[in-house]
């Protein structure tokens, strides 16, 4: 479903250039799981953002469901991003003015999906991540693992065919994160195809597919099994010694 | 969408009341002063009788020597002479027309019920009630017969017919004129018009006169004019004979020529008229000149709005437009600041045109609110310029289509300042702000 080659993505700001992807190859079938794993600022968000067509990357080929994104227009990424993709942010992003259940609402309503339905998902996924008694909360009001559960319901509540997800659990304590990642498990075997960025190597773990993000490029771990082990662990400790 | 749409700028403009307060009160202002200034030019240029003001036509004849000069765009003088204005108001062409001259006179009872008050007067035609459009209450106007026959009757308006009479049926009873009697024969209702349009000679804003009397009574009585008197040549008038006969020019002629047939006999006919005239010798022209100018061409002829007023005009949407460069600032950073959750709005599926419809919303709201206190504002301003100026007292004032226009003009205006801050806002790459929070 998603082709990544030699997908790179370069920063310009002011004197510096950033390789924030390089040379980025990837294949994911319709239905996988995979775990994305990697140091800080080795590209992680980067390329989710990528995948998630947030922003446009500076050379390679993407294709998604067999279509080029690089040939589309803003708009039609607009709608292919309606109609297939959802998002947990790194950073939650609730809109701070809206309530729980307005905030799970927004990607129901640029879907066009009646008033009925979408008060019955929100409230079922309201229920998934126990915050059912607070919809009329406003953000600021609930804590940093309470607010990741939000995002978690908001992007299960559009059913998506294809999650992006950025250390949803990363906010929360052990129990919340793996009770998280069954939520995660289950609309992967309902269909959905999840790309999940954690730190939690336990969590990683159970997914069936772990991929590692090294300084902009992709080191598949079947691959990094295979290869020599040296250069990929050398290549982490650079990195980390960067950060 | 739409309403979601509203209430989420409903909320936005909650959020920073401040900035909102701020913003309504600019457009407010500039709509309200731009209100002000428009209200009273729409009451000036607004056409008086709609239904049939192209009907009615105002005729100059240029009796004046080649050469001679006056302030009209075409040298025509404005009004007639009295021996013309008989002329083609005795003339026998099957129109409505009427000859008209304003005087004046003391109103009386003979008694001590009512105080005597001086009063502007009307003689006229008979037509002339039928062709400007005039409703009687009671009564109707007087019968020909009674106007050839110069009958000593009147036709007084409602506000005259309430202090005289109590508001009563007043057909058939007295009333003095000076130290005439004269005859009631009908009331007419109010007339509400805000511009004098039939003699725009003393002012074009003021009242119509509440009095009217046959014209073939001013012979008779030798009546003296209240209106304009324009000479252009050396004449020496002394008695009233000779001023009926003189070439000096005070009353005013209007004829109603419902088709274009009826226009086009007209206009032959003043040809004929004022060839034969210039044959006599009566004036040096090569050819007659002449003018029958419909009601608004005739208030644009005039000049009823003046250049000044449009100038105001044009000042106050100069106004407007300082106002909406402020507004347009304040958006810009109002926008900006919201750019981090258009960017989470994108990621979740809206695309451009949605963002830049809920901003466009979001200034129309903003609009719609300074519309409507802006409308609060042009009242207070009609009433200061309804205090100040008497000559503008009845000019001051809003009907529904201004009220409708304000809120529009609000709306169109904000939408206009509020293009480019949505616009910025909706092309912001919605990844920028994704990675932190
Ligand atoms: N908008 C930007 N402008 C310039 N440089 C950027 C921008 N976004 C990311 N970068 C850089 O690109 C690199 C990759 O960033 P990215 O956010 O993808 O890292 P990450 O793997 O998600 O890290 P973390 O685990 O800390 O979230 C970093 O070096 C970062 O500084
Ligand atoms: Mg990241």
């Amino acid at each position: 479903m998603l082709s990544m080659k030699n997908i790179s993505k370069v920063y310009q700001t002011e004197k510096v250039q950033t390789h924030a992807l390089r040379d980025f190859n990837l294949e994911v079938k319709e239905g996988e799981f995979i775990a994305v794993t990697g140091p800080s600022g080795s590209g992680k968000t980067t390329f989710l953002n990528i995948a998630g067509m947030l922003e446009p990357f500076s050379g390679g080929e993407f294709m998604l469901d067999n279509v080029n994104v690089g040939s589309l227009s803003d708009n039609e990424r607009a709608d292919l991003r309606n109609q297939k993709i959802g998002f947990i942010f790194q950073g939650f992003n609730l809109i701070p003015d809206l309530s729980l259940y307005e905030n799970i609402e927004v990607p129901l309503r640029y879907r066009g999906i009646k008033a009925a339905e979408r008060k019955l998902r929100i409230e079922e996924c309201l229920e998934k991540v126990g915050l059912a008694s607070r919809a009329k909360h406003l953000p600021q009001q609930l804590s940093g693992g309470q607010q990741q559960r939000v995002a978690i319901a908001r992007a299960l509540a559009g059913k998506p065919r294809f999650l992006l997800a950025d250390e949803p659990t990363g906010n929360l304590d052990s129990l919340m994160a793996r009770q998280v990642m069954e939520l995660l498990e289950n609309i992967n075997s309902e269909g959905s195809t999840i790309i999940m960025v954690t730190h939690d190597q336990e969590l990683a773990r159970r997914a069936p597919r772990n991929i590692q993000v090294v300084d902009g490029q992709l080191a598949d771990f079947t691959l990094y099994q295979n290869k020599s082990s040296d250069s990929v662990a050398e290549r982490v400790q650079q990195s980390m010694a960067e950060v | 969408m739409f309403f979601h749409y509203i209430d989420l700028s409903w909320r936005s403009l909650k959020r920073t009341p401040l900035v909102s307060a701020l913003m309504v009160m600019a457009i407010a202002i500039g709509i309200g002063i731009t209100m002000t200034s428009l209200s009273v030019y729409h009451m000036m240029s607004m056409d008086p009788i709609p239904h049939k003001s192209d009907q009615l036509f105002a005729v100059q004849l240029n009796t004046t020597d080649d050469g001679n000069e006056w302030w009209t765009s075409d040298n025509v003088p404005l009004q007639l002479t009295y021996k013309d204005a008989m002329y083609l108001h005795n003339a026998e062409t099957p129109v409505r027309k009427t000859a008209s001259i304003r005087t004046a006179f003391t109103v009386h009872m003979n008694n001590q019920d009512v105080k005597p008050f001086l009063s502007s007067v009307r003689a006229a035609g008979q037509d002339f009630f039928t062709m400007f459009d005039q409703h009687f209450i009671y009564g109707s106007p007087w019968s020909l017969a009674q106007e050839k026959a110069a009958d000593a009757v009147v036709v007084i308006n409602e506000e005259t017919n309430n202090k005289l009479f109590g508001g009563t049926n007043s057909v058939g009873k007295q009333i003095y004129l000076d130290d005439s009697i004269f005859t009631v024969v009908g009331v007419t209702k109010q007339w509400q018009i805000h511009t004098k349009y039939y003699d725009l000679n003393n002012g074009s804003f003021n009242a119509p006169e509440p009095i009217f009397i046959p014209l073939t009574l001013w012979e008779p009585m030798q009546l003296v004019s209240r209106g304009n008197t324009n000479g252009w040549k050396h004449e020496n008038v002394t008695t009233f004979e000779g001023q009926l006969q003189s070439e000096m020019f005070w009353v005013q002629f209007w004829a109603e020529l419902p088709t274009e047939n009826d226009v086009k006999q007209y206009h032959d006919f003043l040809f004929s008229y004022l060839t034969e005239q210039g044959t006599k010798g009566r004036y040096t022209r090569e050819k007659p000149e002449f003018n029958l100018q419909d009601v608004n061409e005739w208030m644009e002829y005039n000049k009823v709005v003046s250049e000044d007023n449009k100038i105001l005009v044009g000042l106050s949407f100069m106004f407007l437009a300082v106002c909406l460069a402020n507004i347009l600032g304040l958006l810009l950073g109002k926008f900006i600041r919201r750019a981090p959750e258009i960017g989470v709005r994108r990621a979740l599926g809206a695309n451009k045109r949605q963002i830049f419809l809920q901003h466009l919303v979001e200034v129309s709201v903003l609009g719609l609110l300074g519309g409507v206190i802006g409308i609060g504002i042009a009242q207070l301003g009609l009433w200061g310029v309804r205090v100040t100026s008497s000559q503008y007292a009845d000019l001051a004032g809003m009907d529904l289509t201004m009220v409708l226009t304000a809120p529009a003009i609000a709306i169109g205006a904000c939408i206009i300042a509020g293009l480019y801050p949505a616009w910025l806002v909706c092309k912001t790459q919605p990844a920028i702000y994704l990675k932190t929070q």
